[in-house]
């Protein structure tokens, strides 16, 4: 009797271990895990441009000029910035109390060396890019700083609040070198990277000497889950508190489900058709008579539970870009009367060719064999072909895409000079309409320093076009996102999801 | 015996040169741009012209291939197009991960395929034979990501039994020693770490290693039949041994050599089949690297990986000749 009484209580302690080690996956309410759906390309900010990326690399960097959550520019470290009324320069005033994580001052040097010094001495950085302009920047003091340009660069605030642009510790960088930053980066933002491993996880730990509002979570745990059914799966198993990037079918399935919220947010991320200026494209009757075939609120039902809207210019709602009013008709009669004048019909199809992608953004695919589908109602015969993401632009270059590609363009700024300058630039890898008379009004509205007169230039641009069928916008994206009832967050417009803004209850 | 494993070795480098030419002449008939995948999408023409002949690809090909094989030999991968890091650094980042999982998918797999195959011989001529027969036909018939999915569905999401994320626990921190998770863990007097790894590991290495019991199993078993038809088992049971120690004490020894050897070349086949349970499990391994790197057209990582995946596969197959050569006495002296 007595073995058996011991024999009952091994078994039961035993099992009782087991099942005390089992599911460890819920953190306490003092951590958040999120189920993000790509690493970052490496721990130097300044590399690479990742825009999947900017949430993660916001949690470890602050940016010199940071965006609300409505996307307004605001301060960072940046208390305060001029441009010259020429936009030759832009004066900068930083804060005095920012300390890096190793505990040493940021200073308008840390900035000049970011910014201009990594470039001068030969690294290979993308914000090399993105600051052609800049011949130089003069530190005026530990607190001021003046950029100086070779041309008009209205946009350099956006672009201190963009892609690649992290303040990163020149004294640091220095002594350890990039592969020694790399390995143990060290930033200003309101986490600090704990551990990482490549395409597993980032653990970030809060940053108690924070110059900002303290983050309200100690710890922050990203596993890069990159299989949206293994998302879907993560948080409705709740191994993660809160994911991202997951099919809208199942965002919506997950909402219904107790102790989940799903969540469909449109973000300044337009899903468009980039068109190209020659081939079966050449006749502008073609090309407006495709645009005018798309049902784009069908499409927005279909693959975005109708949360996805439609749009009539390369800019989303509320954005300076956007003009109130402007629509662009769905109209399949005036689609046929166009291709009739043309010489087409349903008989004798005008015949193109389309590039998608098949997985970059929610049901690209598919959505691009129902445009194909549409236009073959009206007598557009569009051959389709699938092409990964990172050729794009190579093809482009290479004047090698097909008349048409379904392309998404992702725009955490919302300003329109990135969205209609960059996608409607004959120089720049993403146009392919290269009509010069279009290209040179692009060109030339680049180097506008007047904010009235750049923003009226660019929604006139952006309106002719798509009058001219010289692009065709379809829909605002959405990002999918599923969390956990209790856990609270900052919505962003344009889809940044960070640790410093989420707490739980 | 010494001279024949040299003499394998040996017939391991005209492979391994033949695999780094097939590797590099396919990539490069590929309509890639190397020099352009390296710039940012706002790069000019003139700037990425620029980054061509700073990375040589201006040069005829066979110079390139004769540049690269040279820094190859010196174990230098070149970079990532991509990430712009050293590639060698990135596989000695995720080829243990690899190589864990791989294992642990192998041990899963022989524990299965050897058990299995031995419970199909106790079945032979029987009723049960026919079910074994579905069920291992079953196993076969599922490509690995479909177990993976159905694995997490079963246990991860309706029994909520097994984690099916990462490697560790959200709370645990990862021991850096060898690279070598499970084996870092232990060095560092962590347990709980190290039993978090294994259960982190038994989904993707179960989904990894099931379609590959089968077909030990149906080795195994057949291994056995011919085995069983031998004189010395006749006589075993003639001197009156116990069935069960005829089998494990006298068949099997002999039938588990062909197993053996299937065994090995399996290892190399469920090494290249980790990309997608890999993808799948968000298990920070090779196969997930090269996920990356086939999608970004990173070059030098595809390279490097390929020519791994090659050097790994031929690694194994010579220990596991070397195996067989020491358990068959009569291959001793070839």
């Amino acid at each position: 009797m007595v073995q058996l009484s011991r024999r009952v209580f091994s078994a039961g302690a035993s099992l009782a271990s087991i099942l005390a080690s089992l599911p460890a996956w819920a953190q306490g309410r003092d951590s958040v895990t999120i189920g993000w759906p790509s690493d970052v390309t490496g721990w130097d900010p300044n590399q690479r441009f990742t825009p999947d990326a900017q949430g993660i690399y916001k949690m470890v960097f602050d940016q010199p000029l940071d965006q609300d959550p409505s996307l307004k520019l605001i301060p960072s470290l940046i208390k305060a910035w001029k441009l010259a009324p020429d936009g030759m320069s832009l004066d900068l005033e930083f804060r005095d109390d920012v300390k890096f994580h190793d505990g040493s001052k940021m200073t308008a040097e840390d900035f000049q060396w970011t910014f201009f010094g990594r470039v001068a001495a030969g690294q290979k950085l993308d914000i090399a890019n993105s600051f052609r302009k800049l011949t130089g920047i003069d530190v005026i003091s530990p607190t001021k700083a003046v950029m100086k340009f070779n041309s008009p660069a209205p946009t350099v605030p956006v672009w201190l609040a963009f892609l690649g642009s992290f303040m990163v510790p020149k004294a640091y960088m220095e002594k350890v070198g990039v592969d020694g930053f790399v390995a143990k980066p060290v930033g200003t933002g309101p986490y600090k990277l704990v551990e990482y491993q490549m395409n597993g996880r980032i653990v970030l730990e809060r940053n108690d000497d924070y110059w900002g509002t303290k983050p309200k979570l100690k710890r922050v745990v990203i596993e890069i889950i990159k299989d949206p059914s293994a998302r879907v799966a993560a948080i409705q198993s709740g191994q993660v508190d809160i994911t991202v990037g997951v099919p809208v079918r199942e965002a919506e399935r997950l909402g219904a489900i107790a102790g989940l919220k799903g969540e469909l947010n449109p973000i300044q991320r337009v899903i468009l058709l980039q068109v190209r200026n020659d081939q079966g494209f050449s006749d502008q009757n073609i090309r407006l008579a495709a645009h005018h075939a798309i049902d784009k609120a069908a499409l927005s039902k279909a693959f975005y539970g109708g949360a996805a809207v439609p749009l009539s210019l390369p800019a989303t709602p509320g954005t300076p870009g956007d003009i109130a009013g402007f629509k662009f008709p769905y109209d399949p009669a005036m689609a046929i009367k166009l291709l009739a004048a043309s010489g087409y019909s349903l008989a004798k199809p005008a015949k193109i060719g389309m590039a998608c992608t098949n997985g970059q953004f929610p049901n690209d695919y598919d959505m691009a064999r129902a445009i194909v589908a549409m236009w073959k109602k009206v007598g557009i015969e569009a051959e389709l072909e699938v092409i990964e993401y990172a050729k794009y632009f190579e093809l482009n270059r290479a004047g090698k895409l097909p008349e048409t590609t379904l392309y998404s363009f992702d725009n955490a700024t919302g300003d329109p000079e990135i969205y209609s300058g960059y996608l409607l630039n004959p120089k720049l890898p993403f146009s392919p309409w290269k009509d010069p008379v279009l290209g040179e009004k692009v060109i030339a509205q680049f180097n506008v320093a007047d904010e009235t007169k750049r923003i009226e230039g660019w929604r006139e641009i952006s309106k002719e076009a798509v009058t001219i069928g010289a692009c065709m916008p379809l829909l605002q994206s959405v990002q999918t996102l599923v969390r956990k009832d209790g856990m609270g967050y900052t919505k962003y417009g344009n889809g940044w999801v960070m640790g410093q803004t989420m707490g739980w209850g | 015996m010494l001279a024949a494993f040299l003499r394998r070795l040996l017939a391991v480098a005209p492979i391994l040169a033949l695999v780094s030419l097939l590797l590099f002449g396919a990539l490069r008939l590929l309509p890639i741009d190397p020099a352009a995948m390296s710039m940012p999408p706002t790069a000019t023409k003139v700037e990425i012209e620029a980054a061509r002949q700073a990375m040589g690809l201006d040069r005829p090909v066979t110079v390139q291939y004769a540049i690269w094989l040279g820094q190859t030999l010196r174990g230098d991968f070149g970079n990532s197009i991509h990430m712009r890091r050293p590639v060698a650094g990135l596989l000695a980042e995720t080829l243990p991960a690899t190589i864990e999982l791989s294992l642990a998918a192998m041990v899963i797999a022989g524990l299965l395929g050897l058990g299995g195959g031995l419970g199909m011989f106790a079945l032979r001529d029987r009723r049960g034979e026919a079910v074994a027969e579905t069920v291992t036909t079953l196993m076969m018939s599922l490509p690995e990501f479909l177990w993976a999915l159905l694995l997490i569905f079963v246990f991860g999401v309706l029994l909520s039994a097994l984690p099916f994320t990462g490697r560790l626990d959200p709370g645990m921190t990862r021991p850096v020693v060898t690279q070598f998770l499970l084996l870092d863990t232990l060095l560092v007097g962590r347990v709980d770490v190290f039993f978090s790894a294994v259960r982190h590991m038994i989904l993707p290495a179960f989904a990894l290693g099931v379609a590959f019991a089968p077909p030990i199993m149906r080795v195994l078993r057949a291994s056995l039949i011919d085995t069983y038809q031998e004189d010395y088992i006749r006589q075993a049971r003639l001197r009156g041994v116990g069935e069960t120690r005829i089998l494990l004490g006298h068949a099997l020894q002999n039938a588990i050599l062909p197993t053996l050897t299937l065994m090995g070349v399996q290892f190399g086949f469920l090494f290249g089949g980790s990309l997608l349970v890999e993808v799948i499990y968000s298990y920070p391994g090779m196969g997930n690297l090269m996920v990356d790197a086939v999608r970004n057209a990173d070059l030098p990582i595809i390279q490097a990986v390929g020519l791994t995946y090659c050097v790994v596969v031929l690694a194994i197959t010579a220990g596991v000749d070397g195996l067989v050569m020491l358990l068959n006495p009569r291959l001793r002296g070839t």
